[in-house]
């Protein structure tokens, strides 16, 4: 069974910054969302049952590592909040 | 009647014998948003000067002689979290509100190629996130058959604007549920295609091993019709299928005689509506009358599909939706530092429900908590799958509604997610596993709302799904009704 949520410990690890009304709030959900969730501890899974993660696990799709035109730097850093023009700007890391 | 109530391959013919001009189309097309968006809300922009640009372009064409595609003139609304060259992309997100795409979804260039002409990038749930169209930035969309009433979603906006005639034809995308679910609310008919039949990229990605792109329409004929220029191999989408693509429309000529049909019993147990249950029983009715056969089956882990869903859904999502951080994609909130400026961009510029699934997800995923969630989600997941494998070794389709009820009163679950989350309880199913699904109308409710008849196939056979579903709509006129006749 899961160990008791805390929701301001969960949004500091998803960077999201919550008021204190807000985690209240989502522990709440949370409580009453995982409360649903959980039935499936009750579903029995037969031994050497392997996880299913998605519709394409049999392929293994490459291509050609070849140099083709995309997009042009200046087009992408449109959408930049902030750059110099060359790179993406962002305040200190320290 | 509008010109715009045409089938989509008559629409395309005109055009390209200049019966009609792509210009009349896309005029008459902008025409009806302008009467229909301040009531409806269906768009978050519209496409009105390209629009002409490409009409006029495509009529040039014509008239100099040369060869048009297939969709030549056929007006279309693309979901808005579909990526389209040069045009604001938002996906229904305040994060995204001036994000301008440097490229086309493949999609787009396909349906570009084809001759559609794009009239507008329509409303949706903030990031897909939502089954009501409620959750986006950009206010809800009302159905056009009562406004008082939610349109569905995520591709609310899209099944609406078909719904109340601006376009004959829309995209939208299906993770949970998300084209299904709108269509059978506002009495349209729509496909999730199998996973990897049509390419991701350029769709902003939700749960990337449940996203699909798939058409929405008045009919399973004009589906048909847009899935041939939709689908098949993508380079840039590494989980596109390398499958040969068959002619979906000549799929729809073939009768059902002898086709097997599966009833699950599990669709038909508690929370089932009545009003829709009795529609889908006379639909069944209808299919067997056509010649198919039906025979009861039992996928028994289906009951664990939503709690399923609400696991592996937002593990995926709060890992896609690291990105929008306020480095690249236009939004930024101010602070001191680094993580400051993430969290507080994040904060500011993500909904209620985004939050909160990038919450489950993290908490999900996050050791020490409750990590061993997600593997056993996954492990349920295969057992779905066996399900569908094991059923489709005896029959062809599988028939059951597509939502429990007709669309909801907006605001009705607004204070109660997991009420909402219950609307995807037939359709999840369908993308845990891969195969495809498709919803038509098949009668309404005393108050009027349409109702929805879903069918699924195996991998792969969506050919199966156009044929019983036109077969069904040679015999039966659900699909012909629009809102206000």
């Amino acid at each position: 069974m899961a160990q008791p949520t805390s929701a301001q410990k969960i949004a500091s690890l998803a960077r999201v910054e919550l008021t204190d009304e807000q985690a209240s709030e989502v522990q709440q959900e949370f409580d009453k969302i995982l409360g649903y969730i959980h039935q499936i501890d009750s579903v029995e899974i037969p031994e050497g049952t392997e996880p299913f993660y998605g519709a394409t696990e049999s392929t293994n799709a490459v291509r050609k590592d070849e140099v083709v035109d995309s997009c042009e730097r200046e087009t992408i850093l449109q959408n930049a909040p902030d750059s110099d023009g060359e790179f993406y700007r962002v305040p200190p890391v320290f | 009647m509008s010109i715009l109530e045409s089938p989509i391959d008559q629409i395309a013919r005109e055009v390209s014998t200049s019966e009609t001009s792509a210009a009349q189309y896309v005029e008459e097309s902008i025409k009806q948003l302008r009467a229909q968006q301040e009531s409806l809300n269906v768009m978050i922009s519209d496409c009105e000067t390209q629009a002409q640009a490409e009409a006029e372009a495509i009529d040039k064409k014509v008239a100099a002689g040369e060869s048009v595609g297939p969709l030549a003139g056929v007006p279309i609304a693309i979901k808005d979290g579909i990526c389209t060259q040069g045009h604001r992309t938002t996906a229904g997100s305040k994060m995204l509100e001036n994000f301008v795409p440097p490229y086309d979804a493949t999609i787009v260039s396909r349906l570009r190629d084809a001759g559609a002409i794009c009239i507008g990038k329509t409303n949706l749930d903030e990031f897909a996130m939502g089954s009501s169209t409620e959750n986006s930035y950009f206010g809800v969309t009302k159905n056009p058959w009562s406004e008082a009433c939610v349109a569905g979603g995520s591709s609310g906006g899209s099944a609406a604007a078909v719904a109340a005639g601006i376009s004959p034809a829309a995209i939208g995308s299906d993770t949970g549920g998300s084209i299904r679910q709108p269509v059978s609310f506002c009495g349209i008919t729509g496909i999730k295609p199998t996973y990897g039949r049509v390419s991701r990229f350029g769709l902003i990605a939700f749960a990337s091993s449940l996203d699909q792109i798939g058409p929405m329409a008045r009919s399973a004929k004009d589906c048909a019709v847009l899935m041939n220029v939709l689908s098949g191999h993508d380079p840039k989408d590494s989980t596109s299928a390398r499958n040969d693509v068959p002619d979906f429309t000549a799929a729809c000529e073939e009768n059902i005689k002898g086709l097997r049909i599966g009833i699950c019993k599990q669709h038909f147990e508690e929370g089932l509506n009545h009003d829709v249950k009795a529609s889908v029983e006379q639909a069944i009715k209808v299919l067997e009358s056509l010649g198919a056969e039906t025979v009861e089956i039992d996928l028994p882990h289906n009951a664990h599909a939503v709690a399923t869903y609400y696991v592996v859904a937002p593990c995926e999502a709060s890992s896609n939706l690291s990105r929008f951080d306020g480095v690249r994609y236009t939004s930024r909130e101010e602070a001191d530092d680094l993580v400051g400026m993430y969290s507080k961009t994040r904060k500011v510029n993500f909904g209620d429900e985004v939050i909160r699934r990038i919450l489950l997800g993290t908490y999900s995923l996050s050791s020490g908590y409750d990590h061993e969630l997600y593997k056993k989600a996954s492990q349920v997941r295969r057992l779905i799958k066996d399900d569908y494998d094991k059923a489709f070794e005896s029959v062809d389709l599988i028939v059951g509604p597509t939502v429990p009820t007709t669309a909801f009163k907006i605001g009705e679950h607004a204070k109660d997610p997991l009420a909402m989350y219950l609307a995807d309880v037939y359709t999840a199913s369908a993308n845990l596993a891969g195969v495809p699904g498709i919803s038509l109308p098949c009668g309404f409710s005393p108050d009027g709302m349409p109702i929805g008849l879903q069918l699924q196939a195996n991998m792969f056979r969506e050919s199966d799904l156009f044929r019983a579903a036109h077969q069904f709509q040679t015999e039966t006129d659900w699909h012909l009704k629009r809102p206000g006749s």
